[in-house]
This record gives structure tokens, sequence and C-alpha cells, in this order.
């Protein structure tokens, strides 16, 4: 029975955690209509950064925060510049984004083996508290707790911006109907640009905190993190930043659970959970219709 | 002829996201017959145009072509047996030649009686024949639409507002064309804001208003219902 | 243009055949160029598949598994010859298909997506330690008994001009043309009388046969093999490349693909892979800001048909 209540609450914080991992692909995909398949590779780079930082400038991990915000702010402009206007020019720019951001998946994971190398890296659960946080009868370490803390706040923080700051409006505008927002005189590429980069930010701050959630980080990681990601963005239905909290707990209770009871199986629930929701409910737990692609 | 309508219509409706484009409509044409459509925007002319082509699927009632329902039959089938419309934004193969656009037509709707040439002089393409679709002009890719539905040798046409953006002469052409159409037996709903247009290929109109058939009849009798006059000035 | 076989296509089988047919008595490397007639195979069953029906099987790798497995258990457990146990294989990638075939009414990135999902539970199922007994696990299997590099080899030679020629079929017939008006815009090619959901259905059973085919004679030829050298991501991402880098859509534009990139694979990627793989990386960005129709496109600026 403790078997069953630690699974479930070791679901909850998982989920919240992966929540996080997937809402900066949730605010990129709404915003932009495209699909950045490099997504689990920047919450890769997050968690490499998290390393680098204690295992080679002895400082504390959380650092990698920060670090990951100004991460994004650096790589996310340029990016968006050199390549988004180009495919939204092009025939169809779902597809290509497609195809352009797997590419830039594989050259992120090149460029991660050379310089990190392809060995998995850990990093001691101390770093970010050194003891464990009990809540009903189960204890889970501090940074679990941590974990789920910062994803909480950020998802808030999201939430906030969204529905409460001019910029925000703004962005639900572009989301809503693209082509209308940009009549309307709305600056469409800054509000994407901006985007961007929280996507990117956000997928950063995740990527902290995978060493501690996941075990470790190497650079193969990533894909895995995309498809995760897509699966519980899709269950809690695009575009929706709370959504992604409810589809994140499906996530997480359904891989504990399956951890717990299956766990030689416990590598399918991602796909699984895709495959799923997609024939049999794609527009989510909170279905409002999809804008046609 | 036989006395039985083509098409009939039994109390269809259709909802989205709660709000009834179509409710409890009823009408039937018979052969050859034209039939225009009006009624203010979002008074669900071009929904009934989607649910009777099988675009959209009916939440309830009946079609019937020629006694036989088909609400749940594909729209491809539908084509098969005789069914074809216009689009409001014509949807031609962009990458494909205007000659081409009917061909694809011709072949797969597995009807006979149609003439590609003939197709493409009435509606003025046959000077356009090898140019892509993508590079004709919004009417000249209307006509294409049009081209593509008489491909199929349709003997319902539905026509969705194909007089906007068209000059006088040209409605007058097009006017005059959906005329023989329908002299020739190819039944016409004809979807259309331009009253003039609608006065001058057919007699029977039925006005729609949120859904619901609020008139049926001649168009001057429509023009002095008070109901219709209500829906479209509002109030 | 409705002609069944132009001589341009003709041609191209003629040379297909002829440079692997006659290749192995000049190098010996056979196993290298065995290598580059399943990528060439791989690359034109995803184009048949992408290029004419606009559908992107990410995942496409899970079909050639399925016929690898597929073969190998048949094989091993109902002791069919090679031949007959690599036509249970294609058989065995066709129902994978079959079961799949809802994923049609995805569109674009969703189903790419969901595709992707679908082979790598496929991919798990397999090479679960829990199923060892059934399908060998993480351990692989072991198809010895059958080895024969010449057969295996000119099974596959079959297989990629068979592949081809459909690929060519494709562009010349009324079969072809309903596939483009479907792709170019799917409503109308209803109201053209174009039975839509059969079309793309049959494109994707035929994709995932080739593909399957493939897998099985690969497997027959290697006889050895772990889960993940016929379920690998590379193997999907290989033949995506190689078919966009030549050009979707077209007949031959896999096929240069293929054999340019894989020659550039096997000099310098396979002593230093991630090279390789930053190398394709760049390569996908790069086509797809600056060459999205492949390099073909090139050609057509030009005005040359290739189609």
């Amino acid at each position: 029975m403790a078997l069953l209540e630690y699974a479930l609450m070791g679901g909850v914080l998982y989920g919240i955690f992966f929540s996080l991992v997937a809402i900066g692909l949730n605010l990129v995909f709404g915003v932009m209509r495209m699909i950045n398949l490099a997504h689990g590779q920047f919450v890769m780079l997050g968690g490499f950064g998290a390393c680098v930082l204690y295992q080679d400038l002895g400082l504390n991990p959380i650092l990698g925060i920060p670090l990951a915000i100004a991460g994004a702010v650096v790589v996310g402009y340029p990016l968006y510049y050199a390549v988004v206007p180009r495919l939204q020019r092009s025939r169809d720019p779902e597809m290509l984004s497609f195809i352009l951001f797997f590419g830039l998946a594989q050259v992120i994971e090149a460029v991660a083996v050379f310089v990190f190398g392809a060995d998995q890296r850990s990093l001691p659960p101390e770093t970010l508290g050194a003891g464990s946080v009990g809540l009903l009868w189960q204890q889970f370490p501090d940074s679990w707790w941590l974990a789920a803390s910062v994803s909480v706040v950020s998802i808030l923080g999201l939430y906030f911006y969204l529905t409460r700051t001019k910029l925000g409006f703004a962005t639900r505008a572009v989301m809503t109907n693209r082509e209308e927002a940009l009549v309307t005189g709305i600056d469409v590429d800054r509000i994407s640009v901006i985007a961007l980069i929280m996507g990117l930010a956000l997928a950063g701050m995740a990527g902290v905190f995978v060493p501690f959630l996941l075990g470790s980080v190497d650079p193969s990681i990533g894909t895995g993190l995309t498809t995760s990601s897509f699966a519980i963005i899709i269950i809690g239905s695009l575009g929706r930043p709370l959504g992604t909290v409810a589809g994140g707990l499906v996530f997480g209770l359904g891989s504990m659970l399956m951890q717990t009871y299956f766990s030689s199986w416990s590598n399918l629930v991602p796909y699984g959970l895709l495959v799923i929701i997609v024939l049999v409910r794609p527009t989510g737990l909170f279905g409002r219709p999809l804008r046609q692609a | 002829m036989s006395a039985e309508p083509l098409l009939q219509l039994c109390s269809v409706s259709k909802s989205f996201n709660g709000l009834a484009a179509v409710n409890d409509v009823s009408f039937a044409m018979r052969r050859g017959e034209v039939v225009g459509l009006v009624g203010p925007n979002g008074s669900g002319k071009t929904t009934t145009i989607n649910l009777i082509s099988g675009i959209t699927a009916v939440d309830s009632g009946r079609i019937l072509l020629e006694g036989q329902s088909i609400e749940r039959r594909r729209p491809f089938r539908r084509v098969q047996l005789g069914i074809n419309r216009t689009f409001q934004v014509p949807k031609p193969f962009r990458d494909m030649t205007v000659a081409e656009n009917i061909e694809v037509a011709l072949e797969f709707s597995e009807r006979d009686g149609a003439d590609a040439e003939c197709i493409l002089t009435d509606l003025g393409l046959a000077a356009q024949r090898n140019k892509l679709a993508r590079s004709l002009t919004v009417c000249q890719q209307k006509m294409l639409d049009l081209g593509r539905a008489l491909a199929t040798s349709p003997q319902l046409l539905l026509i969705d507002e194909i007089g906007a953006g068209l000059n006088p002469s040209e409605l007058r052409d097009i006017a005059d064309l959906l005329i023989r159409l329908s002299r020739r037996g190819t039944a016409l709903v004809v979807v259309e804001h331009l009253l003039n247009f609608v006065n001058r290929i057919t007699d029977h109109v039925i006005v729609l208003n949120a859904g619901v058939t609020l008139f049926e009849g001649t168009l001057q009798a429509a023009s002095a219902d008070s109901d219709v006059i209500a829906a479209f000035l509002g109030g | 243009m409705r002609k069944a076989l132009r001589p341009a296509d003709a041609i191209t089988l003629g040379m297909l055949a002829a440079v692997f047919f006659l290749t192995p008595h000049l190098y010996s490397n056979q196993s290298l160029l065995f290598t580059m007639m399943t990528f060439i195979t791989l690359a034109q069953g995803f184009n048949l598949l992408y290029g004419f029906t606009g559908y992107l099987p990410f995942g496409y790798v899970g079909f050639f598994g399925a016929g690898a497995y597929g073969t190998s258990l048949l094989v091993l457990n109902a002791h069919l010859p090679a031949i007959a146990a690599v036509i249970g294989g294609g058989a065995a990638a066709v129902v994978a298909a079959l079961i799949l075939s809802p994923l049609l009414r995805l569109s674009g990135a969703y189903f790419a997506i969901a595709n992707l999902a679908a082979s790598q539970i496929l991919y798990l199922i397999v090479a679960n330690p829990a199923l060892s007994s059934v399908t060998g696990g993480p351990y692989g299997l072991n198809i010895q008994k059958t080895f024969a590099p010449q057969s295996s080899y000119d099974a596959m030679l079959l297989v990629m001009l068979f592949t081809c020629a459909i690929a060519i079929f494709f562009c010349n017939s009324r079969f072809g043309l309903a596939l483009r008006a479907m792709t170019q815009d799917y409503v109308s090619a209803q109201m053209a009388g174009i039975n839509i959901v059969k079309l793309r259905l049959v494109v994707w059973l035929i994709s995932a046969a080739v593909a399957g085919l493939a897998g099985g004679i690969y497997a027959w030829n290697i006889s050895v093999f772990y889960p993940e050298a016929v379920f690998g991501l590379q193997i999907s991402v290989f033949a995506i490349v190689f078919a966009l880098f030549g050009g979707v859509g077209t007949v031959i534009g896999p096929i240069l693909g293929a054999i340019a990139l894989y020659t550039l694979y096997s000099v310098i990627g396979i002593s230093l892979p991630q090279y390789f793989e930053l190398i394709y990386g760049s390569l996908i960005v790069l086509l797809a800001l600056f060459l999205p129709e492949g390099v073909l496109s090139l050609m057509t600026w030009r005005r040359i048909d290739v189609r």
C-alpha cells in the first residue's frame, strides 16, 4: 500500500516537473505554430549547464536557472530572425519547421557530444537540499520539491503574463489567430521572439532539475523528452498553460504507476500516451477546437 | 419527368459548439429546378451547401437524393451520384494546369456527359488551358472551380456565392450559363447575396435566417414579407 | 504524361540495375553496396508516402523493423525458407500499417509525431526483456542458418527496382494524378470524385510493405542483429534526409540523395559518427532554409522536367 502512495505522490511531483519540461514547447507551438523538435535538446543543455556549474565551476546548480534565461535570450533572438521569417514565407511552414528544427536537434546533440562527451553525468542530490520532505508518510528528496515548486511558480508566472499583461494579451491574440493579430497592428514578430525566448528559457530551467529527477543527463535524452512534452501538451490541450499541468500530472502519475508495477514497460508510457491521446481526443482534455493548421 | 423530387431535405440540423447553424430545415427540389438560397450573413446558407455536398455531416435529419438517403455518404460518393458544388473561396489544384484540373474531375467522377473543351470555352478559360491554376486571377479560379464541378456532370449543382467580385458583364455571362444548365436538366441551388443575379436566374427563393427557414416563394413576395425585411435590416 | 513508362524512366531503372549488378565485380565491399541499396529502397519507400501524399512518417523505421522481425521469427519458428519468410516480413509490416491506419486521420505534424511514437512503441515491445523468449528481447535474433549473402543481395536489388518502378507508376499514371490532386487540395479532390480515404490507405500500405520487405531482406543478409539495428531512429532519419536532399515527389531524387549522402557517410561517417550527425543535422537545416524541394529543384529552375 505504501508503494501505491509513493507512486501517487511521486507521480504528482514528477508530473508537475514534467509540466515545466513541456510548457516551453506549448508556448512556441501555440504562438508560432512551429514544432520545435529541438525542444528536448534545449532541456538537455539546461541539464548540462547545471552539471558544468557544479562540477567544473563549483557553483550551486540552482544558478542554472538564471543561466538558462540568459542563454535563451542569447540563442533565441538570432535563432528566430535567422529562421522564422523564411519559414513563414514557405509553402508549408508547419512541416518545414518540423524538418528544420529536427536538423537543429541533431546539430545540438552532436555539439553536446563534442563539448560534454557522450557519457551520463549526475549531480549529488544534496546540492539542492540535503534532506527530504515528507507528505502523507512518504519522503521525497528536497530537489524534487524544489523542482515542483519552481515549476508551479513558473507556470503561474506564465499564466499571469498571458492574462494580466498587455504583451500577454497580444500573445494570446496571436495564438488564436496570427493573421488577424497582424492586421490589428500587433507586432507579431516581437511577440513571437519573446515567446520563443520564454519557451527556451523554460526548457533550460527544467533542464537544471533533470539530473535530479531523472537521475542523470546525457546528450541522447533530448528526443525522448520532446516526445514526452508533446504527449503532455496534447493531453492538456494546446495553447493552455494550465492544461499543461493537467497533462503533466497524467504523464507523471502514469509513469510512476507503470514504474512501480510493471517497470519493464515503463519506457512505453510517453509514447503510448501520445498515440492514445491523438487518436482518441486530439483536442486534449480541455478540448478547445484547434485553429485549423 | 417524374414527379418525385430530386433532392429533399427533411428536418436537417447542424450545430457547432452549441450554436445551431442549421436548425430543422426542410425543402425539396425537382429536376432542373433553380432555387435561390438567400439570407443575411451567418444564416446557415453555406452550411446547408456543406451538408448537402457532404463536407459537413448532419447532426439530425435526412437528405434524400432521388428518394435515397445520402446523409451518411461520403463526399466523393455524392459526387459520383451527381451532386457537386463550388466554393466561396476557390480551391483549385494549384500546381496543376487548368486542363489538368478539369481532367481530374472528368476522370474520377465516373459520370459521362461532360466535355472538357466545351467547359473551358463556356467559362472563358480555353486560352489559359496550360497555365498553372495558381497563376490565375481570382475570377478565373472561380470559373475553374465551376469547371471542375461541371466536369462531373452533376444533376444537382450547388453554387456558393459565385457573384462576388464579378463585373456586370461577367455576371450576365454566368447567369446565362446557369440558365442553360438548368434548361438541360441540372438542378441548381444558388447561394447568393446579389439579389439581381438571383432574380435573373430564378423565381423561387428560400430565405434563411439564423439557421431557420424564414420564407419560401418568389423573390418579389419575399421582398414584401415583413419577417424577411426585419431579418435583413435587423430589429 | 499518361504513358506508363517514359524512356527516361526506363533508362533510370536500367542504369540503377546495371550499377548494382556490375559494381560488385569491381568493388569488393558487397556489404556496403547492399546497405546502400537498402537505403535507396527506404528513401524511395519514404518518398512514396511523403512525396505523393504529404504524410511524413517520422517513424518509418518501424515498418523496417517489423519486416526484419517478422521474417526472422518466421524462419526461427515456422522454419520457412528465406524468400517465403521475407514475404512474410513484408506482410507483417502491412499488418502493422493496417493497425496503425487510424493515424491517417491526423494531419501534418501530429501524424509525424504519432508515427514516431508508434514505431518507438513497436521497438520497445520487441526489445522488452519480458518478451525475450518470443522476440529475443534486447539480445536480438540469430537466423544464421539462412545466411546467403549473394541471394539476399539479389533480392534487395529486385525490391529496390520494384520500389522505384512504383514511384514511376505514381508519377505517370491516373493513380498518380489522383494522388497529386489529393495532396494539393483534399477537399476539391473529394469533390472531383476521389476516394481520398482509400487512396491514402493504399499508398500507406504500399510504403509499409516496401519497408517491410527491405527489413526482411536486411535481416536475411546480416543474420544476427540487435533490436536497435533494425528499429533505430537513425534509419528513419537517413531515409528522410536522403529523400529530402534529392527531392521528393520525383523518381530519381531519393536515388541520387541516397547514393550521394550514403557515400559521404561511408567515407567519413563510419569512423567519426558524431561528425556525421553534425553534418547531416546542418544539412537538414540548410535544406529546410534554402532548398526545401531538394537538390533536384535546382534543375527545375532551369526548366528540366524532373518528374
